[in-house]
C-alpha cells in the first residue's frame, strides 16, 4: 500500500493528516534519506515547527523540522480502519445460529 | 458513596491547598497510561490502535514516577492499554503505595487471579484494582467482543476480595443500555462485595471500531435519571454524587480537561485524557501553552459537545464540591442519604 502525499498539498495539511492516522508513515527527507515509523507528534507553531515520530525500528523519538521534510507517504496499514466490531458481531450471530441449530 | 474517609481527606486538603495558593488550574487524577498493549479489542476503545513497534513500547518505572511527581496529583490512575500486562507493574504500584498516593489500577480482570497469586501485589489502603464491568454477562462480553470475559473478571474481583484488596468496578454506558438491567447489574456487584462501583457514559473516540452507539447529552440524562433516581440503599458509588447528578441533568458543568493531566509513551497528551492534539514534553509546558478555552461544553468544538466523560467533568464536580456551600450541602446530603 503505497497512500502517497506528497508536498503538493501545503505541508501543514499533510503533516496533520499524518497526525491523524494511526499506521506507520515514510518521511523522505530533502536529503532523500527516509523515515519509516509513527508519527505522534507535530508542532506548527513551535520557532522551528516540528514533527516527532517512532522509528519503526526502535529507538528514541525522532525530531524532524518542517523544513527537512520533502514528502510523506502513508505505507503502514491504518489501525484505526479495522472492523473488529464488525468481525465480533457476525462470529457472535455465527455462534447464536450454530447454537440453535444445535438446540433445534 | 464510598470513598473512604482518608482518601477523602486527602482530596479535600489538596483542593483547599490549591484554593488558598489562587491556583486555577490544578489536576486531580493523573492518568498514567505505561503501556497501550492489551489483551481485548473493545468496541468502544479508541486507545489501542497503533502499530506493533507502538503496542510493544512501555514507560519505565522511573519515567512513570518521574511523571507523577513533576504532576503533584494525589492520586493516579493507571489505565492502558491493560496495565497488567506492564512487565513492571508491582514495583510500580509499590513505589506509588511508597509516595502515599491513591491508586486505581484500571483492569479488566483477565490476568488479576494470576498475578495476585504470583504475590504481585500487596494491600494497601492506597490501592485499589478498578475492575472494567460494562454490565451484566451478556452486555460485558459484548462489551469487550469476547464471551468468557465477565466469568474471568467475577473470579479475580473474588480473588482480590479474598485477599484483602479494596475493589471497585469502571462501568462505561452506550446507547441502548437499559436501566432495568444496569440496576441488576448494580445488585450483583454490590452482593460481589466490592467497595464502589464508577460509572461514566463512554466518549465518542473516532478511532473506536463502533461508532454507532456513543450517548449523546440528551439520551445520557434520560439513562442516568431512570438508573438512578431511585438508589437503593445498598448501592455504593466510588466517585462524587455531584458527577452523577450532573450525569442525571441537575447541575451544570463545564469541563475540567487540565483534570485528569494524561502521560503516555508519547508524553504529556493535550488537552485531556479523550482527545490527542499533540504531545508537550514537561507538566508546566502542558499547563502553560494548551488552548484550554478551545476545550469543553461552552467552547463550542464539536469533539467536545456530547462528552460527559468522567475525566473532564469529576474534576469539576470535586472542586465543586469543596468551594461552594451549595455543592458542598449536596454532597454531604447524598453521601448521609444516598439519595442522588
Amino acid at each position: 500500500m503505497s497512500d502517497e502525499r506528497t508536498l503538493e498539498a501545503s505541508l501543514a495539511e499533510v503533516v496533520e493528516h499524518a497526525f491523524d492516522y494511526r499506521g506507520d508513515v515514510t518521511v523522505v527527507r530533502r536529503d532523500g534519506a527516509e523515515l519509516v515509523g509513527y508519527l505522534f507528534n507535530r508542532d506548527a507553531d513551535a520557532a522551528t515547527p516540528f514533527v516527532q515520530l517512532f522509528a519503526a525500528s526502535g529507538g528514541d523519538p525522532v525530531t524532524i523540522p518542517y523544513a527537512d521534510i520533502r514528502a510523506i507517504r502513508f505505507t503502514g496499514r491504518d489501525t484505526a480502519a479495522g472492523n473488529s466490531y464488525a468481525a465480533w458481531l457476525r462470529s457472535r450471530e455465527a455462534a447464536r445460529a450454530a447454537g440453535s441449530a444445535r438446540g433445534a | 458513596m464510598s470513598v473512604p474517609l482518608s482518601q477523602m481527606w486527602t482530596v479535600a486538603t489538596y483542593v483547599l491547598k490549591q484554593r488558598l495558593r489562587r491556583n486555577r488550574r490544578y489536576p486531580l487524577v493523573l492518568m498514567l497510561e505505561p503501556l497501550f498493549r492489551c489483551n481485548l479489542a473493545c468496541a468502544g476503545c479508541g486507545k489501542i490502535q497503533y502499530p506493533g513497534h507502538i503496542l510493544r513500547k512501555h514507560l519505565t518505572v522511573e519515567q512513570c514516577l518521574a511523571a507523577v511527581e513533576e504532576c503533584g496529583a494525589p492520586m493516579v490512575s493507571i489505565p492502558g492499554g491493560e496495565p497488567l500486562m506492564y512487565p513492571e507493574i508491582g514495583p510500580l504500584v509499590a513505589e506509588l503505595v511508597k509516595r502515599r498516593k491513591y491508586v486505581y489500577l484500571c483492569t479488566n480482570a483477565i490476568l488479576l487471579k494470576q498475578k495476585l497469586e504470583a504475590g504481585l501485589f500487596t494491600p494497601s489502603k492506597y490501592l485499589s484494582f478498578s475492575v472494567h464491568m460494562d454490565g451484566l454477562r451478556e452486555e460485558h462480553d459484548e462489551a469487550v467482543c469476547r464471551e468468557g470475559v465477565y466469568d474471568q473478571a467475577i473470579e479475580g474481583i473474588r480473588e482480590a476480595l479474598r485477599r484483602g484488596f479494596r475493589v471497585t468496578t469502571n462501568t462505561t454506558l452506550f446507547d441502548g443500555a437499559s436501566a432495568i438491567r444496569m440496576q441488576m447489574f448494580f445488585d450483583e456487584m454490590m452482593e460481589l462485595g466490592v467497595e464502589g462501583m464508577m460509572l461514566s457514559p463512554g466518549y465518542s473516540y473516532s478511532k473506536a471500531p463502533d461508532q454507532e452507539h456513543f450517548l449523546r447529552r440528551q439520551k445520557t440524562h434520560e439513562l442516568f435519571s431512570k438508573m438512578l433516581s431511585n438508589p437503593k440503599k445498598g448501592w455504593k458509588f466510588n466517585q462524587s454524587p455531584l458527577f452523577l447528578q450532573f450525569l442525571m441533568g441537575k447541575w451544570d458543568f463545564e469541563c475540567t480537561p487540565w483534570g485528569n493531566p494524561t502521560y503516555n509513551i508519547f508524553g504529556w497528551q493535550r488537552p485531556c485524557y479523550l482527545l490527542q492534539e499533540g504531545y508537550a514534553t514537561t507538566f508546566k509546558e502542558l499547563m502553560e501553552t494548551t488552548r484550554w478555552e478551545g476545550y469543553g461544553h461552552k467552547s463550542g468544538n464539536e469533539k467536545c459537545k456530547d462528552c460527559m466523560v468522567h475525566c473532564g467533568y469529576e474534576p469539576t464536580a470535586v472542586h465543586h464540591a469543596f468551594t461552594s456551600w451549595k455543592g458542598f450541602k449536596a454532597t454531604v446530603e447524598a453521601t448521609l442519604t444516598g439519595r442522588l
